[in-house]
């Protein structure tokens, strides 16, 4: 008896993990798993409602928005609500479903062989061309096409957002220009404003040097927040290098690769970062600590007066740090010897791999209403105006974009917009767009920009936490392993 | 012949009993382990293989500029995580044993750390670290009329002071195990170590030391295998820095799969990792084992 209840209960726990297997197994075989699974969940509701209208032919379509706002930030989930009320309008066989996902690195790639990214999504400015290469998002050329939208976005980030053969994969929600953000407060506290009360920005590095230590003298805060935590340093860095006249890589004529991170340029911008720890001793405590979040925090919470950022993360020190939305304000990158750069590019949207082109067509329309993409139809000026008051209610400041989309009509409703629901003072940013609209601008470093960024980061580590650091020795280093990375491709 | 078939059927219920085990193991480490190797042995495109290219990953791993900074410094991790965390829970284990009045509350005290989470105790001894006159430890220091020191950015304490906070979380747990093992150790061994006149210090260090030494050798390859593949301190308190004074092996594997997705190299990475571990092992096992009898 006692031996029959055994085998029985091992069977049964064989049975049940056999079962298991299977389940596992299942989707990583099948390669379409979430055109299937969506087409499963599709809910009744839709063709209830559909039934009347005059597209009853075509298939309902499940819209999974990985850009809806994360639960916190109810103002923005209501008009999220909005729009997908008004989606409901006009083509009742989309079934809009809220999947809020915050992209990372280690979630992504799992989710694409699980077939569970959400249809649209947002991601880093850093990563269009690895998910192109993997084949992990969805070509949407086609789909832009029919909608005439491939010739209004602005050819360098669509550049960015394409493979070889020029299929393009995503499109840009914002385009980005980096400047230098400043915490006005803290200049009013070190008397650096002038008679009309608006802060004396730094226009080159020597000067941004000597306003710094100013601040940091009369209000005990660092002067700037450099970041040296991850490639984000080597990011901003390469504006400094810049202004000094370096070029960090080209591209040969058959189509390899040169490191040029020993030039005396790029030594002397790395020297001048240095000066700024041990001659100036303006940064903030541990730079080797800052990222791109730490850095907003600091200069929100009045811990640095300045930080290199680019116009679309304006809510950052403000909604999320704190900083009152007149104690913002931004200026260009400071010149050096050898110019006035502005690093730019595009944060996209993309899709899922998985995503089949109604769905596609889905989430465009969807985009569409909330007025990021390159038309100016009632709905999408309305999606416009309605992102425009929620920023002005939630203390974020109202300043154009940086043009992603070339469409004149666009640009002249985004303009009329700004106007209206403005609620900053243009000139504490004048000066940030006239270098941005200036032939300063300049895209990152062509070839495994990663992993010159990473290079960088090590050398400013050094240089920032050992005092007799040999600048050149480090950069030499820095240019070998790089050219090695690009002759390894 | 006869016999031996009412082996095979005793067996077969030992079998029966140990299957499910098998089974989660072959499904839960050893199938992901060799499917690991088969995957270092190809290209990949997201999960999937595509070219079989021989040791070709194995090669671009080696030559990755941060490889030989990480194969340093997790040797590094090991040698110091040696030097600082292998006595301490010891010591503690003792310390506490003999101890006679709140023996609870130096316990739950010892083993409060390993309750924080790791990204909690992480962040406290970020802002202790903190170099410049706003680190915790900098402002103690100030108290005393000592400038403020780099700490972690201090390259040459780097890896010494992340080893110093593990030791700080981990070393809790390990003494309750030298504790119980402790406690086993038959009383008459002390008392009559006591009525023959030994002190204290030759009590323990000839009936307790001797007590936990097989322990003890068991624990130290457990502690070498696991600090082996440290990956979460040096990540979150300077993500490897300053100029790679702190990244490991599992570090910079992390980096290739989920931050490149070259799962291959990833893959590659982590097989070499393995072998130096059974390698480490066996050695170990061989110098120990003879030791014994």
């Amino acid at each position: 008896m006692k031996k029959a209840l055994s085998i029985a209960v091992c069977t049964a726990v064989m049975a049940s993990m056999l079962a298991g297997c299977g389940n596992t197994a299942a989707p990583a075989a099948s390669e379409a798993p979430a055109a299937a699974a969506t087409e499963e969940a599709a809910p009744a509701e839709t063709t209830d409602e559909a039934a009347p209208a005059e597209e009853a032919s075509d298939e309902p379509v499940t819209l999974t928005l990985g850009i809806w706002p994360e639960d916190t930030l109810t103002a923005d989930i209501e008009m999220h609500e909005g729009f997908v009320a008004k989606m409901a309008e006009i083509d009742p066989n989309v079934t809009c479903v809220p999947a809020y996902y915050k992209y990372s690195t280690d979630t992504f790639m799992p989710m694409v062989e699980a077939g569970t990214v959400p249809t649209i999504f947002e991601t880093w400015f850093t990563e269009p061309q690895k998910l192109i290469r993997n084949g992990a998002v969805a070509d949407i050329t086609d789909e832009l096409d029919a909608r005439g939208w491939l010739d209004s976005m602005n050819p360098s980030i669509k550049a960015l957002l394409s493979d070889e053969n020029g299929r393009v994969y995503g499109i840009p929600r914002d385009g980005y220009a980096l400047g230098l953000m400043l915490n006005v407060e803290l200049f009013e506290e070190a008397g650096l404003v002038d008679e009309n009360g608006y802060p004396i920005a730094p226009t080159t590095w020597e000067e941004l040097a000597e306003t710094a230590k100013t601040i940091k003298d009369a209000t005990g805060a660092a002067g700037l927040c450099l970041l040296a935590k991850d490639n984000a340093g080597g990011w901003h860095f390469s504006n400094i290098a810049w202004a000094f006249g370096a070029t960090l890589c080209t591209e040969n004529e058959d189509g390899t690769f040169t490191a040029n991170l020993a030039s005396d340029e790029a030594i002397a911008a790395m020297e001048y970062v240095k000066s700024l720890k041990w001659d100036y001793d303006v940064l903030t405590a541990d730079p080797t600590s800052e990222d791109w979040g730490t850095g907003f925090t600091q200069l929100g919470t009045g811990a640095a007066a300045m930080y290199i950022a680019a116009n679309d993360a304006v809510n950052q020190p403000t909604q999320v740090n704190g900083l009152p939305v007149d104690k913002l304000a931004m200026t260009a990158i400071p010149a050096g010897p050898g110019g006035q750069y502005s690093l730019y590019g595009g944060t996209p949207y993309m899709f899922s791999k998985d995503a089949t082109s109604a769905e596609i067509n889905a989430a465009l329309d969807y985009l569409e209403l909330m007025g990021k993409a390159p038309v100016a139809t009632d709905d999408a000026i309305a999606g416009m105006e309605a992102d425009a008051q929620n920023k002005n209610a939630e203390g974020v400041p109202v300043i154009p974009r940086f043009p992603c989309w070339v469409d004149q009509d666009v640009l002249d409703a985004e303009a009329k917009i700004i106007e209206e629901y403005g609620n900053v003072d243009t000139a504490l940013y004048q000066s940030y767009f006239d270098a941005t609209s200036s032939d300063g601008l300049r895209l990152e470093e062509p070839g495994l920009t990663q992993d010159m960024y990473a290079e960088l980061t090590k050398v400013l580590q050094a240089v920032i936490t050992d005092k007799d650091a040999d600048v050149a020795a480090l950069m030499q280093t820095a240019n070998d392993n790089y050219q090695a990375l690009l002759d390894g491709e | 012949m006869k016999t031996k078939t009412k082996f095979k059927k005793r067996d077969l219920m030992g079998w029966l009993v140990m299957l499910p085990t098998l089974v989660l193991f072959a499904f839960y480490i050893w199938e992901p382990f060799f499917e690991n190797i088969r995957l270092s042995l190809y290209t990949t495109v997201r999960y999937q293989t595509q070219d079989f290219v021989g040791l070709a990953n194995y090669a671009r791993v080696l030559k990755n500029p941060d490889f030989s900074a990480a194969f340093k410094n997790t040797f590094s991790y090991t040698f110091w995580s040696l030097i600082i965390g292998f006595l301490v829970p010891i010591i503690l284990g003792i310390l506490i044993s003999e101890t006679v009045h709140f023996k609870g509350l130096f316990r739950t005290g010892i083993y409060f750390p390993n309750i924080v989470p790791s990204i909690a105790t992480i962040w406290i001894w970020n802002y202790f670290f903190t170099p410049g006159p706003t680190g915790v430890l900098n402002i103690l220091l100030g108290k005393i009329g000592i400038e403020p020191l780099q700490w972690l950015n201090n390259t040459h304490w780097t890896i010494p002071l992340i080893i110093v906070t593990m030791t700080w979380k981990c070393a809790g747990s390990t003494a309750l195990i030298y504790m119980a093992n402790i406690s086993n150790i038959s009383p008459d061994l002390y008392e009559a170590a006591t009525i023959d006149g030994a002190t204290i210090w030759q009590r323990i260090r000839h009936i307790t030391l001797p007590s936990v030494f097989g322990l003890a050798k068991t624990l130290l390859i457990l502690q070498v295998i696991s600090v082996f593949q440290i990956l979460q301190e040096p990540m979150l308190l300077k993500n490897g820095g300053p100029n790679n004074a702190s990244i490991s092996l599992l570090m910079l594997q992390y980096r290739y799969a989920f931050r490149d997705f070259d799962f291959a190299g990833g893959a590659a990475l982590s097989v070499m990792v393995a072998l130096i571990l059974i390698v480490l092992s066996g050695i170990y096992m061989k110098v120990t084992a003879s030791k014994e009898d």
